[in-house]
């Protein structure tokens, strides 16, 4: 597809040296296109929690080349731009728990990205707003994270992930601690998302219930990614 | 952007407020600490004020008549009285002993001052109840912390004392809290033997053969009373009339009549110099300890806190947040314990801690605002700790490990 | 909005803050060197003082006698004890004569042997007015020289001699011997006065120098209290004035007194001034001599003028003066300080008028134009 999206080439990730040397990513090739969501899917040790870091800009790659739109983020191991700030404006992220910050409200809590981008608080809390409004949680905008049930949790968590309307967005197992309904109900919400802001999404999962829901899945194993086309998925 | 820091307090405001009152206990102890310390500067410069002298004029080379005893003859006023420049004296004498009222014993610092009227040097110069004395003889003014009330009767040695005034802060340089007494009085009191050690006295004197001779009837009833009267007093005060110079007149009194004469700096040398410095070490000593130990706790509690937070604090920089923001989270909030301490402390060492210590406890408002100061510097040293940790976080940590 | 997101929970946290708060800036400025200092005040008022005096004596005797023996020698007895009274002219205790009897009798031998003496002078005078009367008819009849009439009257004038030395020899042995009978009477120790016996220095045995007393006398009417006053205090004192005295053994009871005198001569060594101090009435029981007594004598009253209490007056940078209360703040007004009574108010004579308000009590020292709160009573000052 054209320029959006995130792609990766031969992405390589060791850690250690010499005979200790462990090389957890082999090369990787990955495209999601803007507005798409794809399933990331991986046994343990497979170098699936590498890649998510790779993409997340927590950890730099060995080798490899990396691209967001239209920029590089590493070119054959070498780091261009400031990854903190790259993760501030330009990747969501959405876990596994919700990991929202307790001691900040639901509004607080979506708010932060934007705030920490440098908006205002009244501009960064009006796009809080639109987002729980979006993703239907806008009644418990006053509430605490406790105060929430745990699909509730989920959404505001998806909303912060999304709220800076980062070109790419990778979300860390958010199915696995709801039930089936949640689930597809939080997958659903992803691809909605994913159409309204023309986000690419990478949605970590070993999730039974909801890979079928992926038009495009990359499996992971002994640190190689295959792609498979999905046919005949079930519709969400 | 919103203060992460403030959200967090609110947010888990109890258990800030509960360590923040312990903190506080410990800073109002040390601000208590402080101010006993300036208590006793401030004793020994209300002993000075009290005494309304400019010169003290004591025994050839003592301390006198606060650090070390000293002994003048009481005529020792008349020539000073005649110098140029001074425009009142007066003699005093100072003893620390115990006092009794009933069965209850006070140590007290007896003060003998000269008749005359209010204002004389060393007279109380302010009261709280009562009079200021009028009869020459067995009539005394008590500070408050004495605890004896007007209309008491004290007994110093074996006389009886109405107590006709109360007045505060005046104690000697010890703590001991003062009692004046006429002059007369107090000359007794303070050489005066008990009866017993009179009666042993006469009883030698009689035996000795060269004081009791037959051929001089009344040799021996004079050596007696030779013996049993006592023309000594501890100090000759002198106020300095205006325009003249005390060290130039001082110098004058030492060269001419062999005297030893303080100025009211070098008397405040002496107390604050010598008597106290002891005392001032330790408090010193104890101001150390107090705050390190504030120290540590501030930055256990700071430190604990970031632990728990741990998890949060990876998120936040997953999601982008400087390390500056976190640090300044952290330390805004040792800050704000700090605060709070303060807070406490302050109000405890006042309300509390001040007005039970059995001595004078000045709390100086300098000295607030440098503990103050003291305080913030080592919250924020202490959260140092705590901010290392918080900046080794790896964001990695929060997606799924 | 953040006010509006105020829940219970940040009520609760500000219903802890805010009193903490206040309380924080209550105790910064209302207690320690800021804050405002605690008096009381009075009002000056016009009224009339009793001033007096007040010092310490010791009950004395105005005469005290001290008998004793006017020779040397050993006492034999004593015969009054310590508290007795005695009658004028009473025996009170004899001297040992110890050769005295013999002194006497030999005193009294050499009277008589120069009484022997005188009558061998008269006649030795008698035969020689004879011979010269007998030589003196001779010559006139020439029976005899002129030169031999002469001897015997110049024997005759030595004779008369003779007899006025005998004579005048007698005299003085006579004289001796009433001498020596007198001193008889001298060992006996006799009361001068009627009065009471205070001491008894010796015993029987003793031997004593002549002028050792042996018993004192006093008379019980004659004491009186010598009473000692401090120069500084002393003005007004006079003979006169009347006076009450408290016995250090009777605290509870007042004598009245009356200034007999003052004396001349004042204390140069303890820089008092001495007065006497007649009982009106003596007390009874008769009061030990050297007893304590405290004195108040009663100066004549004051006219009436304004008024303060001595714990008002302070000293300020040379002058004596009271903290008057301006518009609520203190300002120090030099005063005169006139006469004082010993309730401790004193009487201004310059510098304040009836009415005006002054500080009495403060909880530590004034300065010009300081914060003050006025209380009705200082802290802790409360009588028991």
């Amino acid at each position: 597809m054209d320029g959006g999206g995130i792609r990766i080439q031969g992405l390589q990730k060791s850690y250690g040296s010499g005979d200790t040397a462990v090389q957890a990513l082999k090369g990787v090739d990955m495209r999601v296109d803007p507005g798409e969501v794809v399933g990331l899917i991986g046994p343990s040790g497979s170098g699936k929690s590498t890649l998510l870091k790779c993409l997340g800009a927590v950890i730099e790659p060995s080798a490899g080349r990396m691209t967001l739109g239209e920029e590089v983020i590493y070119d054959d191991g070498w780091r261009v731009g400031d990854l903190r700030a790259l993760r501030r404006d330009r990747i969501g992220f959405i876990f596994q728990a919700p990991y929202l910050i307790p001691f900040l409200d639901v509004t607080d809590n979506v708010a932060l990205p934007p705030m920490l981008a440098g908006r205002s608080n009244f501009e960064a809390r009006q796009r809080a707003r639109e987002l729980l409004q979006a993703l239907d949680v806008e009644h418990r905008a006053r509430a605490m994270p406790a105060q929430l049930s745990g699909g509730e949790q989920q959404r505001v968590a998806i909303a912060r992930g999304l709220v800076n309307q980062p070109p790419v967005v990778l979300a860390d197992e958010p199915t696995a601690p709801l039930d089936s309904q949640r689930a597809l109900g939080v997958i659903r919400i992803l691809n909605e998302m994913a159409g309204k802001f023309r986000t690419a999404i990478i949605v970590v999962t070993h999730d039974e219930k909801i890979i079928p829901t992926f038009k495009r899945i990359y499996h992971i194993r002994d640190g190689v990614t295959y792609e498979e086309e999905g046919e005949g998925r079930a519709p969400v | 952007m919103i203060s992460l820091a403030g959200r967090d307090i609110m947010h888990a405001w109890g258990k800030f407020v509960f360590t923040g009152l312990g903190l506080g206990l410990l800073i109002g102890v040390t601000l208590s600490m402080a101010g006993i310390y300036r208590g006793m500067v401030d004793d020994a410069k209300v002993l000075l004020d009290n005494s309304g002298a400019d010169l003290w004029v004591v025994q050839k080379d003592t301390l006198g008549p606060y650090a070390e005893s000293s002994s003048l003859y009481e005529d020792t006023w008349r020539p000073l009285r005649g110098l140029p420049g001074v425009a009142r004296v007066a003699r005093v004498t100072y003893l620390t002993m115990q006092v009794r009222q009933g069965r209850r014993e006070v140590r007290a610092m007896v003060t003998g001052i000269e008749a005359g009227g209010p204002g004389t040097p060393g007279w109380p110069p302010y009261l709280v109840a009562g009079r200021q004395i009028t009869r020459g003889h067995y009539e005394a003014v008590v500070d408050l912390a004495t605890g004896f009330a007007l209309g008491d009767r004290l007994e110093i040695r074996r006389n009886q004392y109405t107590v006709v005034g109360l007045t505060r802060r005046m104690v000697s340089s010890g703590g001991d809290p003062m009692v004046f007494i006429p002059l007369k009085d107090a000359q007794e009191a303070q050489f005066l033997k008990n009866n017993e050690a009179i009666l042993q006295q006469r009883r030698r004197t009689a035996e000795n053969p060269s004081y009791n001779r037959p051929q001089v009837p009344g040799l021996l009833e004079a050596v007696i009373a030779s013996q049993s009267s006592n023309p000594s007093v501890n100090a000759v005060l002198v106020q300095i009339a205006a325009g003249h110079d005390p060290q130039e007149l001082a110098e004058r009194i030492r060269r001419w009549q062999r005297l030893t004469v303080y100025t009211r700096g070098q008397m405040e040398e002496i107390l604050v110099g010598k008597l106290i410095a002891t005392s001032a070490r330790q408090i010193g000593m104890f101001l150390v300890i107090l705050s390190v130990v504030s120290a540590a706790i501030v930055a256990f509690i700071i430190y604990t806190l970031t632990l728990g937070k741990i998890r949060e604090i990876a998120v936040l920089k997953l999601i982008g947040t400087r390390n500056r923001t976190i640090a300044a989270m952290i330390i805004q909030q040792a800050i704000a314990l700090g605060g709070i301490g303060f807070v406490v402390g302050k109000i405890t060492a006042t309300l509390l801690m001040a007005p039970i210590f059995p001595k004078y406890v000045l709390l100086e408002p300098l000295d607030s605002v440098r503990g103050f100061v003291a305080v913030l510097v080592i919250c924020v040293l202490s959260s140092l700790i705590a901010v290392r940790a918080a900046l080794r976080v790896d964001p990695a940590e929060a997606i799924g490990g | 909005m953040k006010i509006l997101s105020f829940g219970r929970k940040n009520l609760a946290l500000l219903a802890v803050l805010v009193p903490l708060l206040l309380l924080f800036l209550f105790v910064a400025f209302r207690s320690g060197p800021l804050a405002p200092v605690k008096v009381t005040v009075v009002t000056v008022e016009n009224r009339g003082l009793a001033p007096a005096l007040f010092g310490l004596g010791t009950v004395e005797s105005r005469y005290t006698h001290k008998i004793g023996p006017t020779i040397s020698g050993r006492i034999r007895q004593v015969t009054v004890q310590v508290g007795d009274l005695v009658e004028s002219g009473q025996l009170l205790g004899e001297m040992d004569p110890v050769d005295f009897e013999a002194r006497l009798k030999a005193q009294a031998a050499v009277l008589a042997r120069s009484e022997a003496l005188l009558a061998e002078a008269g006649a030795r005078v008698a035969h020689a007015r004879r011979e010269a009367a007998r030589y003196e008819e001779l010559w006139q009849a020439h029976a005899t020289s002129a030169e031999l009439r002469e001897v015997r009257r110049q024997e005759l004038l030595l004779a008369q001699a003779g007899l006025e030395a005998a004579r005048q020899e007698q005299a003085r042995g006579r004289a001796e011997l009433d001498a020596l009978a007198a001193r008889r009477h001298d060992l006996r120790l006799l009361a001068p006065i009627a009065g009471l016996v205070v001491a008894r220095h010796a015993e029987p045995g003793t031997t004593l120098v002549a002028g050792q007393a042996v018993v004192e006398l006093i008379d019980p009417a004659s004491v009186w209290v010598n009473a000692r006053f401090d120069q500084v205090s002393a003005r007004g004192l006079a003979a006169g004035l009347s006076a009450k005295i408290v016995l250090r053994s009777r605290p509870q009871e007042s004598l009245s007194g009356l200034v007999l005198r003052v004396e001349p001569l004042a204390d140069a060594v303890t820089e008092e001034m001495l007065a006497k101090v007649l009982f009106a009435q003596l007390p009874t029981p008769f009061p030990p001599i050297g007893e304590l007594a405290e004195v108040t004598v009663a100066l004549p009253p004051l006219p009436s003028g304004p008024v303060v209490p001595n714990a008002a007056i302070q000293r300020l940078a040379g002058q004596t003066g009271v903290w008057r209360l301006v518009d609520g703040r203190p300002r120090f007004t030099p005063v005169e300080v006139g006469g004082g009574d010993l309730e401790g108010l004193v009487q201004i004579r310059a510098g304040l008028a009836a009415g005006e308000r002054v500080v009495l009590y403060s909880a530590k020292a004034l300065r010009e134009g300081c914060r003050l709160a006025v209380v009705a009573e200082l802290p802790g000052a409360g009588k028991k």
